[in-house]
């Protein structure tokens, strides 16, 4: 995706958001706009098709998420502006602004083999405690790392892999 | 004395034991996009301007547009080792280059690596490459001579140490051939007064670049010079940090109150490049399609020239940009730009190249602003009436063309002209020493050469420098250290002109 749809995308989620005055709002509208991006999934490619008039492509809407009402309306307003090929990106980053207002972070935790239960929280805790936030973490493992861990989170790199320390002391013995 | 084991590993233990093992937080952003040596990246939102990033595999980049959502980034090396969904990481550096003296001698990338297969460069500092010029207050105006050892150039168009003289010209015009004999003419110049020179190649063929190292290494020019290479094949951004590269090793040697001669060659390439990374990374295009900025872009570079004060050690550089015009075009926008920065220019014309007057220096275009009063007086007195002579040469030259009848003073003036004309050719890697410059025009002004016919003009200079060197050489010696022309030092000249013209033999 190019840089001008990435900014549009931000645009539109930034409106939709902005409809809910409250965190449970938030929450609903949310999950109404996953639910109706699941529902027209199998129709979007009619939808997104030049060769139908807008006004048919209301109808098919209205038809379909007759029960998703504030989904529907911002729908319409994305095929009236020709933006519907963006729905995806713009719910990912509906749910960064609902994750946002939920006091979320996203992290992707590392490790060189599986973590335990116990293990995995633990580092989740040291990570909310760092962030002040509650942190949802992918959790991945890549062998090369060799051991210990990183995490990256909030637009950082905490680097504290096995493979990176040995790596900066070949650097300082070499130097 | 051969090393023992158990000190190795004692270093290394103690390295080990003081290893700094707290955890590496780096702020980190992801690739988003790649190619032509450009890469957007996401995240990085705390990136600063110009900030380097690293791109893992050992490729690093600059961050140069900061946009609303993307940091747009050019590669200093293959963007082929970089993919889509990389990790990006700030290192909260600019680029810089080490230096020092074991720089000297050496080719080397702009980012200071060596080219020439001559082992690893033992750094002493790491200079970043684009600093602010030196104010006002650190400066003191320009006053020394920096001899290029050419007649054309020392006589006519002066350059004193810390000056910004443009060299510039269509191509096959002998703009690098000045540079180098520059170069080449400082082994003549005392130790104490001697320039270390740069020469740095930007978007060059690898082959001119060996070409350029080769001669200089033969005329034992590389004791004292640096080359930074960026060649054509290189990636535009090195192209674009090369004069910058080569001027920051010239700082280093000026702040410690050395004298420097950088040779930029050739900054219209150099602002091709940059005009190419603009247009990659979606600036708007300007006059020519290059970006807006591009004056900044020299002016940055060659406002670095300077002639320290002497609090700051009194160093200098002085910088001879050189700029390829096409079709003899000065109006064009980089020539015209670089005319402006520059505080003069040496203008060589391919017609004046092609009638076989080398070096090709167009005298009435070609000025120096500040070198006057930087140049040595015996050269000055000796050159004073030089440039007249011979623009009034030219204009009646034009006239003569018409077969019409010249009183006796217009054909005098177009005899000497023709003289001088001929007096100041001189062959590629021959510079002069001073003192023999001003014995040979000293001949010229003086009307010494009169008698003789045009096509003797050149025989009779080396025959003359020959007679001086066997038989006068007291007398060189003198005008080479002479800083004025008293009348003591006029008459021993005088002297040894007229017993030379007993000895010249004329065709």
């Amino acid at each position: 995706m190019n840089a001008q749809n990435r900014i549009a995308a931000a645009r539109y989620a930034a409106a939709y958001d902005g409809l809910s005055q409250t965190l449970e709002q938030a929450e609903q509208n949310a999950q109404e706009l996953a639910t109706a991006t699941h529902i027209i999934n199998d129709v979007a490619e009619v939808l997104q098709s030049p060769g139908l008039p807008a006004a048919q492509k209301k109808l098919i809407l209205n038809e379909a998420l007759h029960e998703l009402p504030k989904a529907r309306a911002f729908i319409s307003v994305l095929i009236d502006a020709k933006r519907l090929n963006l729905l995806g990106a713009i719910y990912e980053h509906v749910q960064t602004l609902l994750e946002d207002r939920q006091g979320i972070s996203r992290a992707i935790i590392t490790t060189a083999r599986v973590l335990s239960n116990a293990q995995r929280a633990s580092a989740q805790e040291a990570l909310s405690i760092r962030y002040g936030k509650t942190i949802q973490a992918d959790f991945e493992v890549d062998p090369a790392l060799l051991g210990g861990l990183t995490a990256q989170c909030n637009g950082e790199l905490l680097d504290g892999s096995l493979k990176t320390r040995l790596e900066k002391l070949r650097q300082a013995i070499t130097k | 004395m051969a090393i023992r084991p158990e000190e190795i590993t004692k270093i290394i233990k103690e390295k080990i034991e003081h290893f700094d093992t707290s955890l590496d937080v780096s702020e980190v952003g992801t690739v988003i996009q790649v190619g032509d040596g450009i890469a957007r990246v996401h995240g990085l939102s705390n990136v600063k301007a110009s900030e380097l990033v690293d791109f893992g595999h050992g490729v690093k980049g600059m961050a140069l547009n900061l946009e609303y959502d993307n940091v747009g980034c050019v590669l200093m090396g293959p963007d082929t080792l970089v993919h889509e969904g990389d990790t990006v990481k700030r290192t909260g550096e600019v680029i810089s280059i080490p230096v020092g003296k074991g720089v000297i001698g050496r080719v080397v990338s702009p980012l200071g690596k060596p080219l020439d297969g001559k082992g690893e460069i033992a750094p002493e500092k790491n200079m970043p490459l684009d600093i602010v010029a030196p104010g006002i207050i650190d400066r003191q105006p320009v006053k020394q001579p920096l001899q290029t050892g050419i007649k054309a150039i020392d006589s006519m168009v002066p350059i004193g140490k810390g000056q910004r003289e443009l060299i510039i010209g269509d191509r096959q015009t002998g703009k690098t051939a000045i540079a180098i004999d520059a170069i080449i003419n400082q082994k003549n110049i005392p130790q104490e007064e001697r320039c270390i020179c740069i020469y740095v190649a930007v978007g060059q063929k690898q082959s001119t670049v060996a070409q350029v190292v080769k001669t200089l290494t033969d005329f034992g020019a590389m004791d004292y010079t640096v080359v930074v290479s960026a060649t054509a094949s290189d990636p535009a951004s090195l192209l674009y940090i090369a004069p910058y590269a080569g001027c920051a090793i010239g700082e280093y040697f000026m702040w410690q109150g050395k004298d420097v001669l950088i040779v930029y060659d050739d900054l219209s390439k150099h602002a091709q490049a940059y005009r190419e990374m603009s247009l990659l990374l979606r600036r708007p295009p300007g006059r020519e399609a290059y970006p807006g900025d591009v004056f900044y872009l020299h002016s940055r570079l060659l406002e670095r020239a300077c002639k320290l004060s002497k609090e700051n050690g009194g160093g200098s550089l002085t910088a001879l940009p050189i700029i390829e015009t096409q079709a003899n075009d000065v109006s064009a926008y980089i020539p015209t730009n670089v005319i402006s920065i520059t505080d003069g220019q040496i203008y060589l014309e391919s017609n004046l190249f092609l009638s076989g007057i080398k070096p090709a220096v167009n005298v009435g275009l070609s000025v120096s602003r500040v070198g006057g009063s930087a140049q040595r007086k015996t050269m000055r007195k000796v050159a004073g009436t030089l440039r007249i002579d011979l623009s009034q040469y030219q204009e009646l030259a034009g006239f003569a063309q018409f077969g019409s009848e010249l009183d006796k003073e217009s054909q005098r003036q177009i005899a000497r002209g023709k003289r001088m004309t001929e007096l100041l050719k001189q062959n590629q890697y021959a510079p002069l020493k001073v003192g023999e410059e001003v014995l040979v025009l000293y001949a010229g002004t003086h009307g010494y050469l009169d008698e003789i016919e045009v096509t003797d003009v050149l025989r009779y200079e080396k025959e003359l420098l020959a007679y001086m060197h066997a038989q006068k050489q007291d007398v060189l010696d003198g005008l080479n250290a002479a800083v004025e022309l008293t009348p003591e030092v006029e008459n021993t000249l005088k002297g040894a002109l007229d017993e030379f013209k007993t000895v010249f033999k004329p065709a």
